[in-house]
């Protein structure tokens, strides 16, 4: 489960600050799929960013599966990612110097994991990769880094999926296989995924939508409600 | 850590291509560290492991006099108690040599003339060139062994007749090594040997003659050490000295450690440039990682994790640039030519275990120091940055830990300069210039970026934009600077002290300067000499009495020294000194404390009851401590003379005609001192004329010895170009060195240069445009680094030159001003050259990737 309670960004840009996230309290049940919308600058990175502990918030506190994230330094947060959260993001962000298995490997390799390997090669042959591991990102393209960066996030079985604009950078048709694979990775396996995107046929596929505008959350909507 | 393991490897494997500049930095420093401690080791060893060759004896009691009947009774008293198994005895001195009538060229020179009995030499061997051993036989009957240079100056062959001093002797064979060293410090002639009782018979040992008289000793060693002591105990108060091959192993082998350290220093300073290429090679390389670190943060990995995988790669491309550096040492030393390993005294020259291990250790610690500064950088990336491009250049506070690694980094690369150097003092100053040097080009690249704000505004395009790359985020015109600018300032510094030596050189060796010295001339020779001068020269000589001598003490207001091995302890004041003595100051001449006589001392002494008074040079009271009112106790001839400092004069020593002298005598009693005379000829500047006054001379007045200075210039001369050739490579690593980081730092901005570049494209941009941008930009980055250079240079040289070499210093403005236009188009060219794909690459690629 995730709680945020009262939480608000503020940061200093040129002419002062700004206020990019005003104070939201929002609770997202353990398996449920939900898509975060809006326009550009609307605060709906910001908002994932916060969730995944890449970022701090400048007032209220975050929960993870009950546990307050907010007062965590950096290396506990990346302790507490590698083990809970799973992320995709827009442009992949695959290491460049490591092959698709060996990206996949990463995270299991830092939590220390005997099956690396075995496991990473089943996740990439798990995301439609087989015989794909040994390409450098460079030899791969951009459907298959996010598949290679899907099965990278999925590395430790985190019970929490934050995807960023996953589709954004896809032509359709691939992009509607990412979507695919994400949706069943979260009925599946009953994980959590919290996904932002501003494409509202691909939000409408998600339990629940919630629409930012200007840092505040205008729209709440669970889907059985919506339909 | 098996994380950290596997990620430095799959790390490495993609990226050692591209930090190739990072091999070479450190590779070049580590090079001429071993190869610099490398070849001193080899010479030490060969050194100490042949001291016996090189006195040629276990035990030597040397005196620049015949040992009187006192003495020697002395001596055979202390030795009757010792294991001594042989004695031997050798007479060195200087005299004229020539072919006899009818043979070889018209001409004279002068000769190391050497003369051993049949028990000589105990140890080490004298090679001849026929191939036949030596023995005592070849030199008796008036035989001589002469050195090669001999044939070649006098145009003679081995069984020809040579006129040594008069008297003839033939040449049985030509030596063509031996391990003996000279006494003296530079020989005005080849070695000749003859048989000592030939020798004594010779009109050269006169009074004042420059002659040494050895006593050698072979000896159980159980007795050297104690032997020694005694017989210095004995002579500690005369100028006899007395030295084993123990001691002489002892005194080099320190000598050559001082000197082993020092030019490690040299080989510091160029690791360190290396290091500045480490720093900014790495510098870069964190942010290009800057993704990859932030998603390994992203994906669970701690900031240790990610700092250990990055650490150990540094540690592992250190370690391979250790291994080049040995490599390319090994290949140096391996071209070392034959005629440097002579000068050297050795038969090769190899790589030592400790200078690579030194050598190796310098270079990573190094390499690691300056490479920690960046990778600390890592701590600061936060992995936001993936979803937010603007979180790496956001604002940040002060770094307390990033500080105190900075000062802890800086201290350790001091201790590393105090180690090399083998001395806190020197390892100190070298320290403290680095750092000066680096804060003054750290605060000139903060004036030039804020110095070419107006040009941001310039109407033209190409210059407006080049000065705003100057000063853009994450620029490199510190890190260029500082490579280039301490390149510049190495390299323009030694090139205007070299400068310095030249002119300095061709001042001594000008017009001033006597072209023949005449030394041992006698009281009453001096209107021979003089009328025989006339005959060749178009000046009659000038004479100058002479006495040799040597301070026995010294009981002074800074200094007390109450033996002579109190004095000898004083380095340089333990010498022989060349005295006179006058009424007149030199035109050269300034005193600057007390006062100069005019007239000459009463026959009863000064009025404190001492036998002389004396006027010290000013180097005396600045480096020695003596003074005005001190009492310093000379021994000319064996008779122990006490003066009184009366004054201290400034001698301009460049001007060489009228000489020098570190101490003058008042005249007076002194003068009954037995002494000779020195005659300076000027005006003889043909060489024809130079050989028959020389040749005149060795007939008519064989006591008499002649030096051509010009030949000894020329050969001073010669060991100067091989120390200037020396300096020059050292020079050249380091300009290599400048422009390999110069290389590294254009090529480390590039992934910025290519989005920059195809963004102008976009907009309209051209490639020469594109490219004149560039050069202006490394242009004015060059022309600074230059102008930066250039002035350390002009102050360091002028230190170097008017503290340490003590010579005239003049600025070099030819070379200054060729150092700044040269690292202005070197910097322009290397930057346009490093970034020719930049300007030639398709813009949307570029724009794609970012």
């Amino acid at each position: 489960m995730i709680q945020l309670v009262d939480v608000s960004r503020t940061v200093t840009s040129g002419v002062g600050q700004l206020t990019i996230l005003k104070p939201t309290t929002l609770t997202i049940a353990r398996g449920q799929s939900v898509a975060i919308t809006g326009a550009s600058g609307s605060g709906k990175s910001t908002l994932l960013g916060l969730v995944a502990g890449l970022d701090s918030p400048s007032a209220g506190r975050i929960l993870l599966d009950g546990d307050d994230i907010t007062a965590l330094d950096e290396d506990r947060l990346a302790r507490l990612r590698g083990a809970k959260v799973g992320i995709v993001f827009q442009f992949f962000h695959l290491i460049p110097s490591l092959t698709a298995l060996e990206n996949v490997m990463v995270p299991m390799e830092i939590a220390g994991r005997t099956d690396a390997r075995a496991r990473g090669q089943a996740l990439i042959d798990e995301v439609g990769l087989n015989g794909r591991g040994h390409h450098y990102p460079s030899q791969l393209s951009g459907g298959e880094q996010q598949r290679v960066a899907l099965a990278r996030a999925l590395a430790n079985d985190p019970p929490i999926l934050l995807a960023d604009e996953p589709t954004g950078n896809l032509d359709s048709a691939t992009g509607q296989q990412v979507i695919d694979l994400l949706l069943d990775v979260n009925q599946r396996h009953g994980r959590t995924l919290v996904l932002v995107t501003h494409d509202l046929e691909l939000a409408a596929r998600a339990d629940r939508i919630i629409r930012l505008k200007d840092g505040h959350v205008v729209n709440d909507v669970v889907r059985a409600e919506a339909g | 850590m098996a994380f950290v393991l596997r990620m430095a490897w799959r790390e490495m494997r993609s990226s050692w291509l591209r930090l190739v500049f990072f091999f070479l930095c450190v590779a070049i420093g580590v090079a001429a560290i071993i190869a610099l401690r490398s070849v001193i080791q080899n010479v030490r060893d060969t050194m100490t492991r042949e001291a016996r060759s090189l006195i040629g004896a276990d035990l030597v009691v040397q005196s620049p006099r015949a040992l009187d009947e006192a003495s020697l009774s002395a001596i055979d008293l202390t030795l009757k108690s010792a294991p001594v198994q042989a004695r031997a005895n050798v007479i060195q001195t200087m005299t004229m040599m020539r072919p006899a009538e009818g043979v070889g060229l018209q001409t004279a020179r002068m000769a190391e003339l050497r003369g051993v009995d049949e028990r000589y030499p105990f140890y080490g061997t004298l090679t001849l060139a026929s191939g036949q051993a030596y023995t005592h036989a070849l030199l008796e009957n008036r035989g001589a062994i002469v050195q090669p240079d001999v044939l070649a100056q006098l145009g003679v062959k081995v069984g020809d007749t040579l006129i040594l001093a008069g008297t003839p002797f033939v040449i049985r064979d030509v030596l063509m090594s031996e391990k003996v060293q000279r006494s003296g410090g530079v020989a005005f002639g080849p070695r000749v040997y003859v048989d000592l009782a030939a020798l004594r018979a010779l009109p050269v040992l006169g009074f004042g003659s420059r002659a040494t008289y050895q006593l050698l000793l072979k000896m159980d060693d159980a007795g050297i050490d104690a032997t020694t002591t005694e017989l210095r105990r004995q002579f500690q108060r005369s100028t006899t000295n007395v030295q084993s091959w123990r001691t002489l192993q002892d005194r080099l082998g320190k000598a050559l450690s001082v000197g082993e350290n020092y030019l490690s220093l040299v080989g510091f300073a160029i690791v360190v440039l290396g290091g500045i290429g480490v720093w900014s090679v790495t510098r870069v390389f964190v942010q290009q990682k800057m993704k990859s670190i932030a998603v390994l943060k992203c994906v669970g990995a701690s900031s240790r994790q990610v700092l250990g995988t990055y650490v150990l790669q540094i540690l592992v491309l250190g370690a391979t640039g250790c291994a080049i550096g040995a490599a390319i040492s090994a290949a140096a030393l391996a071209a070392v030519p034959s005629s440097v390993l002579t000068a050297l005294s050795v038969e090769s020259v190899h790589l030592t275990w400790s200078a690579v291990l030194q050598g190796s250790a310098v270079g990573l610690l190094v390499a690691l120091l300056f490479a920690l500064v960046p990778l600390m950088e890592i701590r600061r990336v936060k992995p936001l940055l993936l979803l937010r491009a603007d979180t790496a250049t956001t604002a940040r506070a002060r770094d307390w830990r990033s500080i105190g690694m900075a000062v802890l980094i800086a201290a350790a690369l001091a201790a590393v300069a105090v180690w090399q150097a083998g001395s806190l003092k020197a390892g100190a100053y070298v320290s403290a210039g680095l750092g000066g040097v680096a804060l003054v080009l750290h605060l000139a690249s903060i004036g030039l970026v804020r110095g070419v704000m107006p040009l941001t505004r310039s109407t033209r395009f190409s210059l407006r934009h080049a000065m705003i790359s100057l000063g853009r985020p994450g620029n490199q015109t510190r890190v260029i600077l500082m490579a280039v600018g301490l390149g510049a300032f190495f390299i323009l510094a030694i090139r205007v002290v070299q400068s310095n030596l030249l002119a300095d050189f061709s001042v001594e060796s000008g017009k001033n300067s006597p072209d023949v010295v005449l030394i041992d001339v006698q009281q009453d020779q001096i209107s021979a000499v003089t009328a025989l001068v006339r005959k060749y020269a178009t000046a009659a000589p000038r004479i100058i009495p002479m006495m040799r001598g040597r301070i026995v003490g010294v009981s002074g207001r800074r200094v007390q020294l109450n033996t002579t091995i109190d004095v000898r302890e004083k380095g340089n004041l333990g010498r022989e000194y060349g005295l006179t003595y006058r009424n007149t100051l030199e035109d050269n001449e300034k005193i600057t404390a007390g006062t100069f006589w005019k007239d000459s001392l009463p026959e009863t002494g000064t009025a404190d009851g001492l036998d002389a008074e004396v006027s010290i040079e000013q180097s005396l009271h600045d480096q020695q401590d003596l003074d005005v009112g001190d009492e310093i106790r000379f021994d000319l001839a064996g008779r122990v003379i006490r003066a009184r400092v009366t004054s201290i004069r400034k001698v301009t020593w460049d001007n060489t005609q009228n000489g020098g002298f570190m101490f003058v005598f008042r005249p007076g009693p002194i003068e009954r001192a037995p002494h000779m005379f020195l005659g300076f000829v000027l005006g003889v500047s043909d060489v024809n004329a130079r050989a028959g006054l020389q040749r005149e001379l060795s007939m008519t007045l064989p006591n008499v010895s002649a030096i051509d200075v010009r030949d000894v210039l020329k050969s001073i001369q010669d060991v100067l170009g091989n120390v200037t050739l020396g300096v020059t490579i050292v020079g050249s690593v380091m300009l290599f060195s400048g422009v390999l980081i110069l290389i590294g730092a254009v090529a480390m901005t590039k992934f910025q240069r290519v989005y920059e570049a195809a963004i102008y494209r976009t907009l309209g941009a051209g490639t020469w445009r594109l490219a004149s941008m560039v050069a202006i930009e490394y242009g004015a980055l060059g022309a600074l680094a230059g102008l930066l250079g250039a002035a350390g240079a002009a102050a360091l040289s002028y230190a170097v030159s008017r503290e340490l070499l003590d010579i005239a210093w003049h600025p070099s403005p030819g070379i200054l001003v060729s150092g700044v236009v040269g690292t202005t188009l070197l910097v322009a060219v290397v930057g346009l050259v490093a970034s020719l794909d930049v300007l030639v690459r398709k813009p949307l690629g570029a724009l794609r990737a970012e």
